[in-house]
């Protein structure tokens, strides 16, 4: 691993975080980001590395919490948090929200009816396929989308067809506020897919180097096998199931788990390590942080001065339009000869 | 010369061979469409023609299988998946109302998912409570997505041409009483544009309004008309949730007399939609508006009592005699 490659990492933690911590800060009192919110605050290890492995052709599918991956997938944080505030510059126009963030610019998409998002990967996958382009599809879930009927008609299909998909479950123990214990009969996930024929496996740590060499491993795997990969890391949500509001106090969760995870924060390990091995570290942090500060303040400033959409969004349902190939058949038939007298074919 | 004929079931074969022919992006996959029976014959010949690349037969996994078409779809491929019975489409309900419904829409028009999804109604015979109901009017519910219903040979191929190329998603019933029904069609490709009904007959004294299997009834109905000397307007929907008015008011302007008929439960259906506007758009009539659906019950599969569900040419034509009589 190259030293650029730690910091690539690094600052893709800290942008993560920072971003993140932000919008919390500044969801209330304002109120103007009038959108459910899923935070992934203490998860930012995966989409961090991740990044590094992802060309644009090939696309990101994540589940609902999926900021981290966004940003990772080349996604501007101001389009992000315009489309929080409703405006017509965020990434879906302000019609859609935290919880249903697209950019087609980079091959990103996500949606938060569970699941809906990991099968339609595997479509895209397909589609790679068939067109003989040399990308894959990425499709993130967490372990409790991995409770849904369809997931599993997916992996079936995956398997069976080939495709060049990795699959990655973000396992965080909670679903909502209900634990893993009492939702699912076993502790792991990633055994389970192995009956489908699928290569897969897990992560424990939260060290970005030992995922970074896991992640070069599946990526490159994926890409030259056409085999889809199955990838379970373990990880911890900090913040609360959703919005910006802690949820600690219902008291779903120990304690004593809490402050272990905490502990082992993926941002502040790497942090710490990083200031070992590198000689002014602290320099580059320093530059790192002012950065993201700035990207931060430029982002929510050019959402508040965004205009909101316009009244026709009707318009957007429908696209209305037609392939290319009906204008060019009919340019080339001009002299249709067609019977029936109600039904003449116009070209349209 | 005689004019060559085809069933509709062959006109949906010939509208997919061409579809593949025109754009390599085309693919077909549901349970076993290149085997047994081709769904109808609507297959028939298309793994010899185009290998199994564009056509293969998917697990069994509805579900699953539509989300993969709308992945592909958006990654710029055009699937037609097919569900030999509409039923099976329940189990998709997450995949069109949550996903494929608001894909457009939510993402203000910069992304699409071009996909069809044919789907076979039971409406022929013995096929009792689970395999006789149709779900259209629960599908046409939806913005975003367009509900096509041919009700002919011609029909279907235009139809079956235009859904493919159109840049929406496209759930394309077919009715089973219609595979066996015969017309000219033109051999050639043709497209006919999602939306606009068609003047399926012109007459003087009643609007009809129809769409897949009921045009048929009505056509047949409007044959035993001519005994009384009464003749029909009929418009076929075509899509029966994207519908241009204009002509169906106009007709209704001048005949004062609206009959609509759906083969299905009259709940929240097109009737009852169709009937509708033409209230809000304060057309005088001088009779009430009519419709004719199924009761509101599931299919018998008994003989007689199956007869006795469904509407035909008879129901038709006492229906639009008792709109001529006095009030
Ligand atoms: C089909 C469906 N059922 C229920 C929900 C409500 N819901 C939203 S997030 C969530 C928790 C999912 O847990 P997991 O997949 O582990 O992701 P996490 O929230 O822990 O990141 C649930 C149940 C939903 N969005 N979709």
């Amino acid at each position: 691993m190259t030293l650029k490659e730690k910091l690539k990492i690094y600052y893709n933690l800290l942008l993560i975080r920072n971003v993140e911590e932000a919008i919390e800060d500044r969801y209330h009192p304002a109120d103007k980001m009038r959108c459910p919110i899923h935070m992934c605050i203490g998860q930012e290890l995966i989409p961090s590395v991740l990044n590094l492995f992802m060309k644009t052709k090939d696309s990101l599918w994540s589940h609902h919490r999926s900021h981290g991956y966004y940003m990772c997938k080349g996604g501007s944080v101001k389009e992000m948090i315009s489309e929080f505030y409703g405006k017509k510059t965020g990434t879906n126009g302000g019609l859609a929200g935290s919880q249903e963030l697209s950019y087609p610019k980079t091959n990103f998409y996500s949606g938060t009816i569970l699941c809906g998002a990991f099968s339609m990967a595997v479509g895209d996958a397909f589609s790679k396929k068939y067109k003989n382009q040399k990308n894959v599809a990425i499709a993130i879930i967490g372990d409790g989308g991995m409770e849904e009927g369809i997931v599993f008609e997916s992996l079936n299909i995956a398997s069976m067809m080939k495709l060049p998909i990795i699959f990655i479950c973000e396992n965080n123990l909670y679903s909502v506020h209900t634990n893993l214990k009492e939702r699912q009969n076993s502790k792991t996930i990633y055994q389970k897919i192995k009956s489908f024929g699928i290569k897969s496996s897990i992560y424990k740590g939260n060290d970005p180097d030992r995922l970074h060499d896991i992640l070069k491993k599946i990526t490159s795997d994926v890409r030259e096998n056409n085999k889809p990969h199955f990838l379970e890391v373990s990880t911890y949500r900090f913040s609360g199931h959703v919005g910006p509001e802690g949820d600690d106090q219902y008291g779903y969760r120990p304690k004593k788990e809490i402050a272990y995870w905490k502990k082992r924060d993926p941002l502040k390990y790497y942090e710490k390590k990083l200031d070992k091995k590198i000689k002014n570290f602290h320099i580059i942090n320093k530059k790192y942080k002012k950065k993201i500060n700035k990207i931060i303040n430029d982002a929510f400033n050019f959402a508040e001065k965004s205009q909101f959409p316009e009244k026709d969004y009707l318009k957007f349902n429908y696209q209305n339009t037609y392939s290319k190939i009906v204008k060019k058949f009919y340019s080339k038939n001009i002299q249709l000869n067609v019977s029936q007298k109600d039904h003449k074919p116009k070209p349209y | 010369m005689k004019k060559r004929e085809l069933t509709f079931g062959e006109a949906i074969n010939e509208a997919q061979i061409q579809a593949m022919s025109l754009d390599k992006s085309v693919f077909i996959t549901g349970l076993q469409p290149e085997k047994t029976g081709n769904v109808f014959g609507t297959c028939k010949n298309i793994l010899k023609k185009f290998g199994k690349k564009r056509i293969f037969p998917s697990p069994t996994s509805e579900q699953g299988v539509t989300a993969l078409a709308a992945g592909a779809a958006i990654n710029g491929l055009r699937p037609i998946i097919i569900h030999e019975r509409v039923d099976f489409m329940a189990y998709t309900f997450d995949q069109l109302a949550n996903w494929i419904s608001l894909w457009s829409f939510k993402s203000a028009g910069k992304s699409k998912v071009p996909l069809v999804i044919r789907a076979c109604i039971g409406k022929n015979w013995g096929q009792g409570p689970q395999h006789g109901k149709t779900l259209h009017s629960s599908f046409s519910y939806l913005p975003g997505i367009i509900i096509a219903m041919p009700s002919s040979p011609s029909e279907a191929k235009g139809l079956l041409l235009s859904s493919v190329m159109s840049n929406d998603p496209i759930i394309f019933l077919e009715y089973r009483a219609l595979y066996n029904t015969k017309e000219h069609v033109d051999e050639k490709p043709y497209f006919i544009k999602l939306g606009e009904p068609r003047k399926r007959l012109s007459g003087k004294d009643i609007t009809v309004v129809a769409a897949g299997a009921s045009v048929l009834t009505a056509l047949q109905g409007a044959e035993q008309l001519k005994e009384k000397k009464v003749s029909i307007d009929l418009f076929d929907l075509r899509t029966i949730n994207q519908i241009k008015m204009d002509k169906i008011f106009n007709s209704i302007k001048k005949t004062k007399k609206v009959l609509v008929l759906e083969d299905g439960w009259s709940k929240g259906g097109y009737a009852s939609e169709v009937i509708t506007m033409i209230t809000e758009k304060g057309i005088k009539l001088d009779r009430k508006p009519k419709r004719i659906c199924w009761p509101d019950s599931h299919l018998p599969m008994s003989r007689p009592l199956e007869a006795d569900f469904y509407f035909t040419a008879k129901d038709v034509y006492e229906a639009c005699l008792n709109l001529l009589s006095k009030k």
